[in-house]
Formats: C-alpha cells, sequence, structure tokens
C-alpha cells in the first residue's frame, strides 16, 4: 500500500530501529524502499551524487542475517543513511569541478563509526562546492531542491543530506557544519540538525573548509535520532588534534525528564533588532511553549550581529585561503568562480585582523560559558533572522553577502565551540519553515538534547513531511 | 592606494592575478573587510580583553576546560 510505503519512508530512527529488533521488517525491504524512493526522486532532488545500489543491498543482507542470528548492535543496526560528499568514502569530490577524478583509499573515521554501528551507507549527498556556504548557478552541479518546494533550494552547504531526509530518501545524512551548514538546511526542511561540542566528533577523512570551525554532524527528524547518531560518532581520535579525550555518555539518558524549573537564557542581543519580524513571530511562540513547560526564561547578554559577522567570516575564509590558495593559483579555473573568489577575499584578511578575531572569539566564548555556569542551563535563539530556503536563484550572490544584511545567528557556536541543535518550530505566515537553536555548556549535549526534546514531544511539527 | 589597487597588490603576494570578474566581487568585499576590522577594534576597547597581558586563548581546543570558569 502506498500509505505504508510512505510512513516507512519517513519513520524515524527511533521507530523504524524497534521494528527491525523485532523483525518485524528487514533492513533489506527498507534499504529497497529508500533505493526505489531514490531512483524515483532523486532525478526531481538532486540530492545524492552517487548511489551504491548494489553494495547497500549487500551490507543489508549482512546486517538482516546478524540481526536473525542475534547479533542486534544497536539503534543504527539496519538503517540506511547518506552522507556528505566531503566524508572520504570511495569517490569524493567535494562538489567541486577539481576533484572529479578524486577517490579515497579508505573510509573516514565518522563512517566507520557508522558502519561498526550497523548503519548502512545509501551513497554521497550534495555538498555546495567544498562546503562552503552559497550556493551558484554557475556551478555545473543542480541546485538540490527542497521536496516541500520544488521552487526552493535545500539551504546549505549540507543541502543533499537535508534533501534527501525531506524526500523520503534516507533516516539521517551526515553533514558538516564551519557556519551554520547543518542548522540551516534543518531550518529550510524542518529537520533536526545538530553539531555537537567542538572535539566530540572527530574530523579526520573529511575535507576541510576551516579547521578551527568545522564540525561534522548528523541532519536527522527527531531530537532523539541526532542523539543516536552522536551516540555512534563520537568518542576520542588521538589522530584529529581537535579531539577531546573525554567520556562519551549516555546521550538519550535526560531524554524524557522534565524541563521545569530549568532556566532558559535568550541571547536577544543578537537576533532583536535584526531578525524578520515573520520568523520573529514563530519564535517567540516557541519561548512561550518553554515557559507553559514550566522553564524559566532570562536574557543573557551577547554580541550583535555585526561583531558575530566581524569575527566569523574572516576567520573562516582566511583558514579556507590556507587550505586552497595552492590549488587557486594553479587551477583557480576549476573551481566555482564564487569560491575562488571567497578564497581571493581569504587572502585579504591580514593576520592582525586573524588575531584580533581569535581573541574576540575567546571573549565571546568565555561569556557564554560564565552565562551557562552562572546565569542559565542552556541558551536559545533563532537558527536565522530571515525567511528561507530561498528560491532557486537565476543569478549567483556572489560575495553581496558581506556587508550586507546576513541575518545567520547559527556561527556564534562554531567560533565558540559549544553544542548546538536547530530544533524546528513550524511555519511562519508565507509558509516557510521556521526553528531555534538550543546550545549548553561544552560536552553538556545530554541537556541540550534534553531541552529541545521536551519542545519537540509538544508539538507536532517532528511528525510532518513534504507529501512527496 | 585605492582598494581596488589595493586587492590587486595583496594577491600579488601570492602570485595571484584576479579577473576583471573576481575583481567586481572582491573590491567592495575588501572594503567590508575593513568595516569589520573596526568592529573588532571596538570590541577590544570596550572589553577587559584588551589587556595584552593576557593570552590569546584563542583555539577553541581550550573550551575542554570548564573548571576554571566555576
Amino acid at each position: 500500500m502506498a500509505s505504508t510505503a510512505q510512513e516507512l519512508a519517513f519513520s524515524s530512527i527511533e521507530a523504524l530501529s524497534a521494528r527491525i529488533q523485532r523483525k518485524e521488517i528487514s533492513p533489506v525491504e527498507v534499504t529497497q524502499t529508500m533505493l526505489s524512493r531514490i531512483d524515483e526522486l532523486n532525478p526531481k532532488i538532486h540530492a545524492y551524487y552517487t548511489v551504491f545500489h548494489d553494495e547497500v543491498l549487500e551490507d543489508a543482507r549482512r546486517a538482516e542475517q546478524e540481526i536473525a542470528r542475534g547479533n542486534y548492535r544497536g539503534p543504527l543496526h539496519g538503517i540506511p543513511m547518506g552522507i556528505k560528499d566531503i566524508y572520504e568514502m570511495k569517490r569524493t569530490t567535494c562538489g567541486s569541478q577539481a576533484l572529479q577524478e578524486y577517490a579515497a583509499e579508505e573510509d573516514c573515521v565518522a563512517i566507520k563509526k557508522l558502519k561498526d554501528a550497523g548503519s548502512l551507507i545509501l551513497g554521497k549527498t550534495a555538498t555546495y562546492e567544498f562546503a562552503y556556504g552559497i550556493q551558484s548557478l554557475k556551478s555545473p552541479v543542480e541546485p538540490v531542491r527542497s521536496a516541500w518546494d520544488l521552487s526552493r533550494e535545500a539551504g546549505g552547504s549540507s543541502s543533499g543530506s537535508g534533501g534527501a531526509i525531506a524526500a523520503g530518501m534516507a533516516y539521517s545524512a551526515m553533514g558538516s557544519c564551519t557556519g551554520g551548514s547543518i542548522r540551516w538546511p534543518a531550518q529550510c526542511l524542518l529537520h533536526v540538525g545538530l553539531k555537537a561540542t567542538y572535539g566530540r566528533v572527530s574530523r579526520r577523512g573529511i575535507y576541510p573548509l576551516a579547521w578551527t570551525l568545522d564540525h561534522p554532524g548528523p541532519l536527522a527528524r527527531t531530537v532523539k535520532d541526532s542523539a543516536l547518531v552522536l551516540q555512534a560518532l563520537a568518542g576520542y581520535d588521538e589522530l584529529d588534534p581537535a579531539s577531546a579525550n573525554v567520556p562519551v555518555p549516555d546521550f538519550t539518558a535526560k531524554l524524557d525528564r522534565d524541563i521545569r524549573g530549568m532556566r532558559i537564557g535568550l541571547l536577544a542581543d543578537l537576533y532583536e533588532k535584526s531578525c524578520d519580524p515573520k520568523v520573529l513571530e514563530v519564535y517567540d511562540k516557541a519561548v512561550d511553549k518553554y515557559r507553559s513547560l514550566g522553564a524559566e526564561i532570562v536574557k543573557v547578554p551577547s554580541i550583535g550581529i555585526s561583531e558575530l559577522e566581524a569575527i566569523e567570516w574572516p576567520t573562516l575564509w582566511s583558514e579556507a585561503a590556507a587550505i586552497h590558495v595552492r590549488n587557486i593559483r594553479n587551477r583557480g579555473d576549476q573551481y566555482n568562480p564564487n569560491t575562488r573568489q571567497f578564497i581571493q577575499w581569504g587572502l585579504l584578511v591580514s593576520n592582525a585582523y586573524y588575531m584580533l578575531a581569535s581573541r574576540c572569539r575567546a571573549q565571546v566564548r568565555d561569556d557564554l560559558n560564565a552565562a551557562l555556569t552562572r546565569d542559565c542551563d542552556v541558551l536559545m535563539l533563532p537558527t536565522a533572522g530571515f525567511q528561507g530556503p530561498p528560491p532557486v536563484a537565476e543569478e549567483s550572490p556572489g560575495l553581496n553577502f558581506i556587508g550586507s544584511a546576513f541575518e545567520i545567528y547559527t556561527p556564534i557556536f562554531n567560533f565558540t565551540g559549544h553544542p548546538a541543535i536547530q530544533v524546528p518550530c513550524g511555519f511562519d505566515s508565507d509558509g516557510l519553515a521556521v526553528g531555534f537553536q538550543i546550545a549548553a555548556k561544552p560536552f553538556d549535549e545530554a541537556t541540550m538534547f534534553q531541552v529541545a526534546r521536551a519542545y519537540e514531544q509538544s508539538e507536532p511539527w517532528h511528525t510532518m513531511h513534504a507529501d512527496i | 592606494m585605492d582598494s581596488r589597487e589595493m586587492v590587486i597588490a595583496k594577491l600579488a603576494e601570492w602570485d595571484i592575478v584576479p579577473s576583471e570578474e573576481d575583481l567586481a566581487e572582491l573590491v567592495p568585499a575588501y572594503e567590508a573587510l575593513l568595516k569589520s576590522q573596526k568592529v573588532l577594534e571596538s570590541m577590544l576597547r570596550t572589553r577587559s580583553m584588551g589587556n595584552a597581558m593576557e593570552f590569546p586563548l584563542s583555539e577553541p581546543a581550550v573550551i575542554h576546560d570548564m573548571g576554571r570558569y566555576r
């Protein structure tokens, strides 16, 4: 029945894994459903660059046999996922013409961990070139479309990962976040997007955009699904210099606890003046919902949007320039013109600027840590202050966003390193999805999940999906 | 030097010659960068971190130590 296939395609991992464990459904059946949908829908959505039809079915049969023998590995066993094409696994293009022939010799750490947990890799998903943040029609690659509205993009840079989940072509998919590339497409598509604490997940084998800002993480349908994926990913990697040698707790331990009496700190200085009123109206209802759930709402002083931008973008692009400068010089024509220009812009950032930004960044991090220690349990703010996702553009936005209104509030936690999650909170008056972020103390993802889940379970948004 | 000449000179340090198409994007972006620089300077003037005797805790890796904030 069509409705059953639809329900299966848009299931949460939590629900699906329970059925797999009880042997009510086979990983082979689940995987075949995903592959059928990809065959049908990917030509419209453009979420996948590469699909591993034969390999993933073979992996699914192996998972089926293991589970039949009683060797159930856990909630990701037999769950099909997508992987952003900057994670090393077979052909890895980073969405660039410069890397069309590159094939990784081995899987990156994150993929090995997901495979160890039993997840099934459906394929490699689309990304803006080298995970940089603005889509361009000058790219030879078709933009990923939103399943909610095919005339609109999916958001990015983890556009294929979000696009695949929104179209029922994956249960979760890995993204990467340097300034918001997980949380922004998650907002656009009514998903949950997770960036754990800097150092929680190994970056080894993932193509860098900016070393001190990059965070790997999943997009998923629910808060609990995000926690389950993080459980598989987290852990110390001595070969990643930023990896933190800290214990990995049970990220689901506090999920169903009451939040009455918890203090939620609003970073109002960052968004109150710059946020689109249509977005703010929906966000304010989410704040009110938290009040009704018994949380105490407090305001926490913070930087404004111009300070955020002054720290984030030059830091990001000067680090990216250090990575790409040789290739830009020798084969810049193989880059998307906008990517090339961003990298050239990074070369204009002086070393003194970079150090000033680093010191300001440290101050912001310390201020937020102090607030999270003294004033509140978690922080809350909108994911972005403008409506999205944008229509598929006829012209590239280029570097025009620099110095103009570009009110995305996600980068603050990239440069401070705090864990942050995007939670969908409904639709604005134009029917576009809106979301908010919850951030917590470093390595306290469990509290972040607890607060995010409390809201999620009080509203219907996580049960909704595009009719495609 | 005007902004266009500055952009050309700075990229020349890296043996990069921008195209006219590149310059059309880069020159206003460079001018925006100079404004951002002033924003950062303002942050330093208004915060105690302007004290240069403090170590530049610029690496987020030190976020691992929460104890010192208590």
